[in-house]
């Protein structure tokens, strides 16, 4: 138990709910809640936050009664024997029972409506416990699945053995809606994982294929596509947003809610899902009007583009052979589905075949043929509910008639105007509660991430952001103005200053290294990586430049370029320089850096800046133990180095010791008041200890001095959210600073 | 090393945090496509003619995609199950009294399944019908439901050190990091550009999460600063199905992939393959690390194999 604590940090957790109730003796615990200590499990739910008050003597192992609970939970006895009498009595008595006109199952369906528990029904075997209108599972009573599964075994061992498949007649058949939904999805999912690499037709071909082979309208799609179908979407989306680089994944929030409702639709939605995959998202967006018109051609000329898609299937088994290994060779699955993707086997008439692989596609057209083909269906569904059925199914069944706006604004306006139309009406909650809110705060995290990538991008190729209006520009000189303002601890006048020199001498190493710094001090490490790496390019030499970047880029995680700049600081050093091989730059690796900068300390080791530089390694390996004493021993040696204890701090938080840091970051801010990253690193360990309260006023603070730190307000938003004060929220979001420091003032 | 053959595909292998020899698989009939569904309860035995001894074994309507055991109670285990039910059985009981809950609240498949490690009274579910669900053991629905996610969600795992935080990844191509006691997640940001399959928190360092994906690789993360990854690993030839840190060295991970092996990393180094293990001959879909005995490893696929071994022997080593 003693490890399994430590593993688990039980120890360490400060909530006095895990110790509670770790019992030492699980059998205890569990004679406890057999016996029924109801005091301790209730104890214990209290501590749930979310948990809602619930009836006292409901606990572990009580069994409700049938009719609130459990439906289905007949399912769980024990298997028979396929081979025993018993089961094939069974199987054939439900069989009996499936084509018998089902009314054994509406009896019991009555029976569960009225909510009367349901009297011994013979071991429940019969249990349709109905699942949810859109819920389709194979259940036991339904499909014959042990006959299924021996077939699809001796198919499969034939297979591999090459033995002539000679199935057996089945007896009892086919697969119900449930079995071909079930198989429908789970293979598309699977298909998905599997075949990464190709596209979505691709996937789509192949699933399809198997799903004829089994006799499975593939039309039907139980899971929405995947959110790469709507890139080009997406792209629309991101123009009208302003030129937002193309992230991963920014609109398919509403798309793939959007698609989900629409797939619990049947015919309409096969409808609008086979539209799509003729025109691209895209076409289905500038054509919807157009479509409600000449929707009729168009359906019928649907089957084309799937029987195209079927050709595609052949290409399986190349894809398969290009896979040497001949592990995947012997896969049973991918033969599987292999095999049932050529079409070599179908099931038809009850009855299996197989067929010469040549036939598919005959057989194919066969099974769909005018009278029973989809388009027919759809036809039929169109004269019956009218054009704009899918339309308003779909509003019905999302939204209620409100939205009716959604769709006809939808249609009238551009894109662009849409969007932010769209945004409006989610503001002001037309989409009804549930989704809405969760999809807009998606959303606009989706476009803060964005914004945050598209900095990243630029200032990591060292695009240095300038800022917009600069009273500083045409000064006479700048540089001094900077460094005054900067020894002031005015760091955000400072950056102005140090901008308006550097705009004017753009060669000057001094100004860009100041202007960096600043800009760590302020706690905005991408702009500080863009003005050093402009210092570099001035002054490739400069040792603070170098152990400046190497620290930025520490504090971003990106290991590599640390340890270039960490490795430069050596080889530039007059005293250490001999140690570093000048070989060793083209392929760094930690080890070798590591093992540098402590020779460097073993030779000189009353050198502060050596001690820096291994703290800051440590920090890159985590090692943090190692990192704090290396800083120490560094303040040793310079105590009034705020910029230092701010490090020891970094680094204490970093290793769960909040409260040293809180020690250190005060050390810094005594020597250096204004010190933006102290303030905000101060509001970090605060959270950390869970006191919400102080983190929030340090990090107001440390906003009010410097309203650019982005991760500051990141840092602040969820704090506000750990202490409950979401009627903030707004005004974080906002970026109101006057609102947050009135509300919470640094006492 | 114990070999074990089950009659269906494995899915999911998981060891029991109370008895070292003990553990848990999670298997489904035609690759969980359609079927049954089975879970097993084993038990490793020194005897080295007959390695493991069946304690309990339960069927199912549909496939067992995960098991979780419980933290707080030595025979108690959680099973996630296609047909959308969450089921709980208890092996101290006579298998007639099985499964002692069987909760239906989920649409879709359920995908997993992870019991909570420091308050020991509640457990997360994820699933396919994009949500994730939290459950206490004393009553019949679900505490709350977490519906951000816009796909399948594949796994939802607590952090190790915070009892209220846990992380979900989703065939969105996100992951997010909730605490129970806020009203929607705190994190939200796309790790991969591809589906992902799979996360886990380091054991060590609670801020430190892998992912991995679709894309075959797996990713580590600080979630204070995720927009780069502290480490990529690359090496699996076919989409990554889980990942699992070690419980005894902090920069150790496990993972297992449709490419039909399980590897082993280091993610701090450079090199960051330690081993790479090719026994089974489908998809390796279930991996897991010992608690309780360092190094000791298991693994189950869809060639219906459940082998357990040593880190650094060969697993079908007799």
């Amino acid at each position: 138990m003693a490890m399994r604590d430590l593993i688990t940090g039980a120890t360490s957790c400060p909530d006095p709910a895990a110790s509670s109730s770790s019992s030492a003796n699980p059998l205890g615990a569990l004679a406890n809640a057999l016996i029924g200590s109801s005091s301790k499990t209730n104890e214990r739910l209290k501590e749930i936050p979310t948990s809602i008050p619930t009836d006292p003597s409901s606990h572990l192992y009580s069994q409700p009664p049938p009719s609130q609970f459990l439906p289905g939970s007949e399912f769980d006895k024990p298997f028979f024997d396929p081979s025993s009498q018993g089961s094939q009595f069974l199987n054939g008595f439900r069989s009996a029972a499936a084509s018998g006109g089902g009314a054994l199952e509406e009896t019991w369906d009555e029976i569960q409506r009225d909510g009367r528990a349901a009297p011994q029904l013979d071991g429940g075997l019969y249990d349709r416990a109905a699942p949810p209108p859109h819920l389709h599972q194979p259940t036991l009573d339904g499909p014959p699945q042990r006959v299924l599964s021996n077939f699809l075994h001796s198919f499969l061992d034939s297979s591999r053995g090459g033995v002539p498949f000679h199935p057996a007649p089945l007896p009892m058949l086919g697969l119900s809606e449930g079995d071909k939904q079930c198989i429908r999805d789970r293979s598309s999912i699977m298909a998905r994982h599997l075949f990464a690499d190709k596209s979505e037709e691709f996937i789509d071909a192949q699933v399809n294929a198997l799903l004829s082979s089994l006799d499975i309208d593939s039309n039907v799609r139980g899971k929405g596509p995947m959110p790469e179908r709507f890139r080009e979407l997406e792209d629309y989306w991101n123009e009208s947003q302003g030129n937002l680089r193309p992230g991963p994944h920014p609109a398919d929030g509403w798309i793939a809610e959007y698609s989900q409702n629409r797939a619990n639709l049947d015919n309409p939605d096969s409808w609008a899902n086979s539209f799509e995959q003729q025109h691209g998202a895209n076409g289905w967006v500038s054509e919807f009007e157009n479509s409600q018109l000449s929707s009729m051609d168009q359906m019928q000329a649907m089957n084309m583009p799937n029987l195209a898609a079927m050709e595609q299937t052949r290409m399986l088994a190349n894809t398969l052979a290009q896979n040497n290994d001949p592990k995947f060779q012997n896969s049973k699955f991918l033969q599987f589905v292999s095999k049932m993707s050529r079409g070599e086997l179908i099931i038809d008439d009850n009855q299996v075949k197989e067929t010469a692989p040549g036939d598919w596609a005959t057989e194919y057209q066969q099974q769909y043929n005018p009278g029973h083909s989809w388009a027919g269906e759809f036809l039929n569904d169109k004269v019956s509910h009218g054009p704009d059925q899918w339309v308003n199914e779909f509003n019905d069944q999302q939204h209620g008639p409100i939205d009716d706006q959604w769709v006809n604004e939808f249609s009238k306006l551009h894109v662009g105007d849409w969007a932010d139309e769209f945004g409006q009406q989610v503001a002001e909650g037309a989409f009804g509660e549930s989704s809405s809110d969760n999809w807009a705060h998606a959303y606009d995290e989706y476009l803060n991430e964005q914004v945050a990538a598209k900095q990243q991008s630029d200032s990591s190729r060292g695009v240095y952001v300038f800022s917009d209006l600069n009273p500083y520009v045409g000064h006479p000189n700048p540089l001094k103005e900077g460094q005054d303002l900067f020894r002031k601890g005015l760091l955000s006048e400072a950056v102005l200053a140090l901008e308006a020199e550097v705009l004017k001498n753009p060669e000057n190493a001094e100004g860009w290294r100041l202007l960096g710094i600043a800009h760590a001090e302020n706690d905005d490490d991408q702009q500080a990586i863009a003005a050093m790496m402009r210092a570099q390019e001035a002054d490739p030499t400069n040792l603070e430049v170098l152990l400046a970047l190497g620290v930025s880029h520490t504090n971003e995680l990106e290991q590599t370029a640390a340890l270039k700049y960490l490795y430069g600081w050596l080889r530039n050093h007059p005293k250490y320089g001999s140690l570093a091989p000048p070989e060793l730059a083209d392929s760094l690796y930690y080890a070798d850096v590591a093992r540098l900068f402590n020779e460097a300390a073993e030779m000189s080791p009353e050198d502060a800046d050596v001690h820096i530089v291994l703290g800051v390694m440590y920090n890159l390996s985590r090692e943090y133990d190692k990192a704090i004493a290396s800083f120490q021993r560094a303040l040793k040696l310079k105590p009034q180095d705020y910029s230092l204890w701010n490090k020891l701090g970094a680094t204490q938080a970093n290793s769960v010791q909040s409260a040293d840091a809180i020690m250190a970051y005060q050390q810094a801010l005594d020597l250096k008041p204004n010190y933006v990253r102290a303030w905000a690193n101060m509001g970090i360990s605060y959270a950390n200890q869970g006191m919400y309260d102080e983190s929030i006023r340090y990090y107001v603070r440390a906003l009010a001095m410097n309203p650019k730190a982005d991760n500051a307000w990141q840092y602040l938003r969820i704090s506000l959210s750990c202490a409950s004060r979401n009627d903030m929220l707004e005004a974080c979001d906002s970026r109101n600073l006057d609102l947050l420091q009135k509300e919470f003032p640094l006492q | 090393m114990p070999v074990f053959k089950t009659p269906f595909n494995g899915y999911s292998v998981k060891f029991s945090p109370f008895y070292e020899d003990r553990l848990a698989v999670a298997t489904a009939q035609n690759f969980g496509i359609l079927g049954n569904g089975r879970l097993h309860v084993l038990s490793l035995s020194p005897n080295p003619s007959q390695p493991f001894t069946e304690i309990a074994a339960y069927d199912t309507a549909d496939g067992v995609y995960d098991v979780a055991w419980s933290e707080s109670h030595d025979s108690l285990l959680v099973a996630a199950v296609a047909d959308g039910s969450v089921k709980l059985y208890d092996t101290a009981l006579p298998p007639t009294s099985n499964p002692i809950r069987s909760l239906r609240e989920h649409t879709r498949e359920v995908h997993s399944a992870d019991y909570n490690p420091l308050r020991r009274d509640s457990f997360l579910t994820s699933s396919w019908d994009d949500t994730v669900k939290l459950w206490t053991l004393d009553r019949p629905s679900s505490l709350r439901t977490f519906k951000e996610h816009s796909y399948c969600v594949y796994s939802a795992v607590w952090n190790p050190r915070h009892a209220d935080v846990f992380a979900s990844a989703s065939g969105d191509c996100t992951l997010r990091v909730w605490d129970v006691r806020e009203p929607s997640s705190t994190m939200v940001f796309p790790p991969h550009e591809m589906e992902v399959l799979t996360c886990d928190w380091n054991k060590y360092d609670d801020c430190i999460i892998a992912t991995a994906s679709v894309d075959k690789s797996i990713k580590v993360w600080d979630v204070r600063s995720f927009r780069v990854p502290i480490a990529v690993m690359n090496g699996h030839g076919y989409a990554v199905r889980k990942v699992r840190f070690s419980p005894h060295v902090r920069n150790l991970m496990v993972s297992c992939s449709y490419d039909m092996t399980v590897c082993v990393w280091d993610f701090m180094v450079e090199d960051a393959l330690v081993s790479r293990y090719d026994h089974h001959t489908e998809f390796a879909v279930g991996v897991d690390m010992s608690v309780l005995v360092e190094g000791l490893m298991a693994s189950t696929g869809w060639d219906e194999l459940v082998y357990v071994w040593q880190h650094g022997t060969d697993p079908r080593a007799p």
